[in-house]
């Protein structure tokens, strides 16, 4: 059995709407990056597919080659709106 | 949630901001002038009237983000202090939403210091806008990811 690790994943503004969640921890398995996480996310919640997306991992904007690490705080929002 | 690092501090605040107090934060003797941008809630965009904005954030990221503007700034530019403050929450047209304010020996680079970091601030710094209309609301998608660095994730 693949090994599996545990993520915690935060929208915020648009996507926390779509998704009714604000932060919700899964299981993914090992090796997974964050850009199939995110994948597996549009999946869950197809209205997400009308935002443009953008990650970040531990704060920090990320690109969906990224590897994910067990603990990590990944985050999923759109284009920022600021100022 | 408040920074300070050196002469700078930035903040994000769910309290009306006093832009008076935020931009003379800091008035040093070896500046002769601070430039203050006070960004605030407009009625008319487009013509589409808008009654208030709800403003959210990433809070940890956002200040991480204001920080990390601040300090290339002071690369860039030949400026003493930066003060950078949000506001969050629900907004009345006319309320200050964001103050950035540079302190710097002469104008010409505080000018040029404060116009760089609004601009950045409104590309990178994860904080978004819904703005509440007569018939409707909306979340505001800043500029499309593909105008940002290939570091982003784009759809």
């Amino acid at each position: 059995m693949n090994k599996q690790i545990q993520v915690k994943v935060l929208f915020f503004g648009a996507t926390a709407e779509i998704t009714k969640i604000r932060e919700i921890n899964i299981e993914i398995p090992a090796n997974m990056k964050a850009g199939e996480l995110l994948n597996q996310m549009i999946c869950k919640f197809p209205s997400l597919k009308n935002c443009s997306l953008l990650m970040a991992v531990n704060q920090e904007y990320a690109n969906a080659e990224k590897m994910l690490e067990d603990r990590d705080e990944v985050a999923i929002f759109t284009p920022v709106s600021g100022g | 949630m408040e920074k300070i690092f050196n002469k700078n501090f930035c903040a994000l605040t769910n309290e009306p901001i006093d832009v008076g107090s935020i931009s003379r934060r800091l008035v040093p003797e070896n500046c002769g002038a601070i430039v203050t941008l006070d960004g605030f809630v407009r009625r008319f965009t487009e013509g589409k009237e808008t009654l208030y904005l709800v403003y959210e954030a990433y809070e940890e990221m956002a200040l991480k983000e204001m920080q990390k503007l601040v300090e290339t700034a002071h690369e860039k530019y030949d400026i003493e202090a930066v003060t950078i403050v949000h506001r969050l929450g629900k907004l009345q047209v006319g309320e200050t939403s964001v103050v950035v304010a540079v302190a710097a020996p002469h104008r010409k680079a505080a000018f040029e210091a404060c116009q760089w970091l609004i601009r950045e601030l409104k590309r990178t710094v994860p904080i978004w806008k819904k703005e509440i209309y007569s018939d409707g609301e909306k979340w505001i998608e800043g500029e499309s990811p593909q105008k940002l660095s290939s570091n982003y994730v784009s759809d």
